[in-house]
């Protein structure tokens, strides 16, 4: 798959995150999705991007809080993850992929801060709305909008270089064995999983419901046996 | 007073979907309010070009909102403007909503209803459907939430003006938020034993793993949130044991 791929994805991601539409394109299980399905690879992608999602979920964008840009990480580590030989991936490589993806979410977290800030300096720099009115306020936004899209798409682009350059040399490396690097998943995911309950006001207060639910997905569990 | 009709009202709808497009820390969404705004404004002071800089300079100043419910605020103020309100009144106005809209979003919103569908998704997930059919419940599911509040908020916002407190208070949002929490932490108990005993990778995981990892749940469910950093601390461990072992061999 071309990187014009990867970055057109990543931009539309990172717009979808704050500036416009919102359609939530850019939750972490749905841009693995569709970037696996870039890859021919859709259902290892929603993977990658449902334990993304899992540790990402409880973040809120609350006013002015700093916070991870999940998406556009999330189509870096899929891509790097996708570009790893498929008779060499291994849990353990899809461990590493889900690191990486979690450490690049900070990195385009913070270039969300630096983007904002230059949004400030534009609103500051654009000369009291001289001209037509109304069209120096409508270039401006475009132009933030503009800024946005191209900072998921090159972000997008170095994490699924830089993730390539991490992953395709470890691969074949893992020795801890596949149970583990399962086990080892399955039991963070859950911990996470579990701490979602603070955003809805803790188990106490909820604890009819909770129960409820956790009785009813023990039920389907065994109807799945 | 000019008429706000439903060509202008769709545009504004259009817009606000961008309302969060130049967010900064000086303005916040201020200029992109305005930006939702301008096709009200233009028409407001049509030929009077002074007067709508005015009002351009005056609708880009510092605001917040919840984008979902920014209708709300742009509906009322475009009714305010098209009554000719004073510059004060209209600023008053904009500061009494600012703080409520937002926090009443972020609730029901990013910690409700999203969680609420992404919940639903996984659970899907978890129980072994396609992917395509969990990421397509959480994509429709969700948006069609989100496109009924966004077009209901700007028409109560255009259809009450300067009383759209009150309006929204009486909408029963917080009810509704209320009933969306519940349904939310309902799937997530459903989705914890799913994940625990079928695990997050498509390798299946033994009993000792799903009893750990109902362990691992029960803790996230005591800890909440302070959980996170200790499960990527202990999964980079992880990672670096795995592969020095295999890079020092």
């Amino acid at each position: 798959m071309s990187l014009w791929g990867v970055a057109a994805l990543g931009g539309a991601v990172g717009l979808d995150a704050t500036s416009f539409p919102q359609f939530m394109i850019s939750r972490p299980l749905v841009a693995g999705a569709l970037t696996g399905l870039l890859f021919g690879q859709p259902a290892a992608g929603a993977m990658v991007g449902a334990i993304l999602e899992i540790f990402d979920l409880g973040i809120l964008p609350v006013g002015a809080a700093r916070y991870p840009d999940a998406g556009t990480a999330t189509v870096a580590a899929v891509a790097a993850y996708s570009s790893v030989p498929l008779h060499a991936l291994d849990p353990g490589i899809l461990l590493l992929a889900v690191i990486f993806g979690l450490a690049w979410e900070t990195v385009t977290g913070t270039s969300t801060v630096w983007l904002r800030r230059l949004n400030e300096r534009l609103v500051l720099s654009t000369p009291r709305w001289h001209g037509r009115p109304g069209r120096a306020l409508e270039r401006l936004h475009i132009t933030s909008m503009a800024l946005d899209l191209l900072r998921g798409a090159l972000l997008t682009v170095l994490g699924a270089w830089l993730g390539g350059l991490i992953l395709q040399p470890a691969a074949g490396r893992w020795l801890l064995g596949s149970d583990l690097a399962a086990a080892t998943l399955t039991i963070a995911t859950a911990a996470v999983l579990g701490a979602l309950i603070s955003i809805f006001g803790g188990w106490r207060e909820r604890r009819a419901a909770l129960i409820t639910g956790i009785a009813c997905g023990s039920l389907l569990l065994l109807l799945l046996r | 007073m000019t008429n706000l009709g439903p060509g202008l009202r769709l545009r504004v709808f259009l817009r606000s979907f961008a309302i969060q497009g130049s967010w900064n820390y000086r303005t916040l969404v201020g200029t992109g309010f305005a930006f939702a705004l301008l096709p009200v404004l233009r028409a407001v002071h049509r030929g009077n070009a002074s007067a709508l800089r005015s009002a351009v300079e005056r609708q880009a100043t510092l605001f917040n909102t919840h984008p979902y419910l920014s209708g709300i605020a742009l509906g009322a103020v475009a009714q305010l403007e098209a009554e000719g309100a004073s510059p004060e009144l209209i600023e008053r106005f904009k500061a009494a909503l600012r703080g409520s809209l937002g926090s009443l979003g972020d609730r029901l919103i990013w910690a409700g209803w999203r969680p609420a569908c992404m919940l639903l998704a996984l659970v899907l997930l978890l129980a072994g459907l396609p992917w395509s059919i969990a990421v397509g419940t959480f994509l429709l599911t969700y948006n069609i939430g989100h496109l009924l509040l966004r077009w209901w908020a700007l028409r109560t916002g255009f259809r009450a003006g300067r009383n759209v407190a009150e309006l929204v208070r009486n909408a029963g949002l917080e009810r509704l938020r209320e009933r969306i929490t519940t349904a939310a932490t309902f799937l997530l108990g459903a989705a914890l034993p799913l994940l625990a005993f079928r695990g997050a990778t498509a390798e299946p995981v033994g009993m000792s793993t799903g009893a750990l990892a109902a362990v691992a749940g029960l803790l996230g469910l005591h800890f909440g949130m302070a959980v996170r950093l200790p499960a990527i601390a202990g999964l980079t461990l992880i990672v670096a044991l795995g592969f020095l072992l295999g890079v020092t061999r």
